[in-house]
């Protein structure tokens, strides 16, 4: 049994890319440091903060105790411990010795958290709200009226018209996550395929090779090569960031994210396929390795001009540019993710990619076939527009 | 057996007319030698051959057919520039480009291992081609084009670059295959090789066919001279009947009889004037051939 002659170049696409030491470094250096990002974040997130609070008289004890009620109740993560000793002495011994954090006693003018050589943040704000809700408490007492009196109607509370602002903030956090995957993928993958087309040509293999099998069946392999390779990579990064996130805070979110993402790869597959095939013509250019720097530049100001536009756009542009290929590839996925865009308009934006895809391979794959047998130098895009067969 | 018609052929480069109406036959069987200076069309015209480039004119034929992209993926093709993947391993590039050419991956790794074996780099199949030498390059490109056991063969240049033992081992593979009753082509610079191994010659000029036939009928086509060497002074010759005289050196003539007559009549002559140390046809090497037919 033999295989198509387009399955035949993809898999050798992939086996040459696959048994590349450069390739397999860089794919797990980036799996590496999203892992170590990840697990900072779970790490940070699980870690309990235990701290020792000592005092040296019974109002400062008293005082204590309000503290590791607040400290607590802020922060399921925190756990304060109280020991009360003898004198001002054995106080300042345990801080030294480090058997206690801080020691709570009485100033001139309020109360003094004492450390060794530093107070905890979260400590110090919860001692601060403790320390005045209790002193105003008193004062209030002592005025003869009381605190909620005092503070009625000062209260400032904040509501929000979206119904879960945070999900939006995580919506634009993965939203920016898989633009930056889309831009890393079809910048380093469609510069790769450039490069091999390229090495074709230079190398002359594509004579031999186009004698054998129809020039549109060269590129369409090395196009679904390189697609099924990205695919792959960023599946990769995509589950390792989804199976880090259920270690961390923001596992709640999973669900309304990962129906998104299912468009994300839809508009994915597409988009780097359209991308792909101008950068297989950007290769077919140029003659040598140094040539496609200058056939590429276009492409690489359009990819980074997709990847900004998802970064920095935002209202009507951001409507507008969700429908118009290849900034739709990306900004579309984003705006489901974020719930302004509904489902027809996806596939709306869908059908027109796709069929600007279709045309974008037909045009790409006259360049291609044309261009590919030049090797005298550089060709500009008219030039291999009319170059004859 | 099957043959390559070519008929007409013809191909600009903006004003530049490359090849101009090229005629010839690749029969079945036999080693057709593709000769002609650099830039007389004989790249451009295998190029059009293989389907690489357009022709401007005329058509190629298989069998009376037109050529097909099925048949010429049948066709071991060599370029003029050589290349494969640098990077990649030789048994791994030649078994994707036999897949290519629609052998099993089975079949195309048998078949490497048997060339490879037989151009004495079996031991370097795993290395990566940019390792080897340019003439084991070669060898590698050749075995790339004949591993499919093709329907015909179009090389360009297939002898540049090779030591005279691989070169030896390319006259019998070519022959071997041509033994299978399949056209073969290939072009090459160096006549006495062409001489030596062409059954057939297509000599082509500024893009022209100036020469085609067999190396023996090129050498006889021209007129048929005689050397004659006597023994004392041969001027005498400018006066016998039916002798064109072409030239006189000493004791050395070169004639041109107008019949055999005039040639029994002269030896006589010459037997009866004293000594006849030698008499023979003259036949010209190829190579002034080519210069005549080429200037």
């Amino acid at each position: 049994m033999t295989s198509a002659p387009w399955m035949t170049v993809a898999r050798r696409e992939i086996v040459t890319k696959l048994t590349d030491r450069t390739f397999l470094l860089s794919t797990f250096g980036l799996v590496l440091i999203l892992a170590t990002v990840l697990g900072v974040q779970a790490w940070m997130a699980g870690k309990t903060s235990e701290y020792a609070v000592v005092t040296s008289s019974s109002a400062a004890h008293q005082m204590a105790g309000q503290v590791e009620t607040v400290a607590e109740k802020s922060d399921d993560k925190v756990l304060v411990t109280l020991e009360q000793v003898s004198d001002d002495d054995a106080a300042r011994a345990a801080v030294e010795d480090e058997s206690a954090d801080v020691w709570l006693h009485e100033g001139d003018n309020g109360w003094v958290l004492t450390g060794r050589d530093d107070v905890p943040g979260d400590l110090l704000a919860s001692a601060r709200t403790a320390i005045r809700d209790a002193t105003l408490d008193a004062n209030a007492t002592a005025a003869g009226t009381s605190v909620d009196a005092l503070t009625s109607g000062s209260e400032v509370s904040t509501t929000f018209l979206d119904k879960d602002a945070d999900l939006a903030g995580v919506a634009k956090a993965v939203g920016f996550a898989l633009a930056l995957l889309f831009y890393l993928a079809s910048f380093t993958f469609g510069l790769a395929l450039a490069n091999s087309v390229v090495e074709e040509k230079a190398s002359r293999i594509v004579e031999i090779i186009t004698t054998k099998i129809a020039v549109r069946q060269l590129l369409a392999g090395k196009v679904a090569g390189n697609l099924a390779l990205a695919f792959a990579q960023m599946a990769l990064f995509v589950a390792v960031g989804l199976v880090g996130l259920t270690f961390t805070d923001y596992d709640r979110f999973l669900p309304a994210v990962s129906g998104a993402v299912g468009w994300f790869v839809v508009f994915f597959v597409v988009g780097f396929g359209l991308l792909a095939c101008l950068w297989a013509v950007a290769g077919a250019l140029a003659s040598r390795t140094e040539d496609v720097q200058t056939t590429s530049t276009p492409l690489t100001m359009l990819t980074m001009g997709v990847f900004f536009a998802a970064l920095l756009t935002s209202g009507t542009t951001q409507v507008v540019l969700s429908f118009v290929p290849p900034f739709s590839a990306i900004l579309m996925p984003m705006r489901v993710l974020d719930g302004s865009a509904a489902w027809w308009q996806a596939l709306v934006a869908l059908a027109i990619l796709v069929a600007t895809a279709a045309l974008v391979v037909r045009v790409a794959a006259r360049l291609y076939q044309r261009s590919l047998l030049q090797t005298q130098g550089r060709l500009s895009l008219r030039q291999a527009w009319s170059t004859p067969e | 057996m099957a043959q390559i018609e070519v008929t007409g052929l013809t191909r600009s480069f903006g004003e530049l007319k490359a090849v101009d109406d090229v005629s010839f036959t690749v029969p079945g069987g036999l080693l057709t030698g593709f000769v002609g200076g650099n830039g007389a069309g004989k790249t451009t015209t295998m190029r059009m051959v293989m389907g690489l480039l357009a022709s401007h004119g005329g058509e190629v034929r298989w069998d009376g057919q037109p050529m097909t992209t099925a048949i010429r993926r049948r066709i071991g093709y060599m370029p003029e520039e050589r290349g494969l993947y640098p990077k990649q391993k030789v048994l791994d590039q030649l078994v994707y480009l036999g897949e290519l050419s629609g052998m099993t991956a089975a079949d195309a790794r048998a078949s490497v291992a048997e060339h490879l074996e037989r151009f004495g780099l079996a031991d370097r199949a795993g290395e990566r081609v940019e390792k080897l030498s340019l003439g084991n390059q070669q060898r590698v490109q050749i075995v790339a084009a004949l591993m499919t056991t093709p329907d015909a063969l179009i090389l360009d240049e297939p002898f540049s670059g090779l030591d005279p033992s691989a070169v030896d081992s390319m006259v019998d593979l070519l022959r071997e295959h041509a033994s299978r009753g399949i056209p073969v082509l290939f072009s090459s610079h160096q006549l006495d090789l062409v001489e030596r191994l062409c059954d057939r010659l297509v000599v082509l000029a500024h893009g022209r066919v100036v020469a085609t036939g067999s190396v023996s009928e090129l050498r006889g086509a021209g007129p048929e001279l005689y050397r004659l060497t006597l023994g004392g002074d041969a001027g005498w010759v400018r006066d016998a009947d039916g002798i064109h005289v072409h030239d006189v050196d000493g004791s050395t003539a070169l004639v041109e009889p107008s019949d055999d007559a005039a040639r029994q009549a002269l030896l006589r002559a010459a037997l009866d004037r004293g000594d006849v140390v030698d008499f023979a046809r003259q036949m010209p090497a190829l190579s002034e051939i080519y210069r005549e037919v080429t200037a």
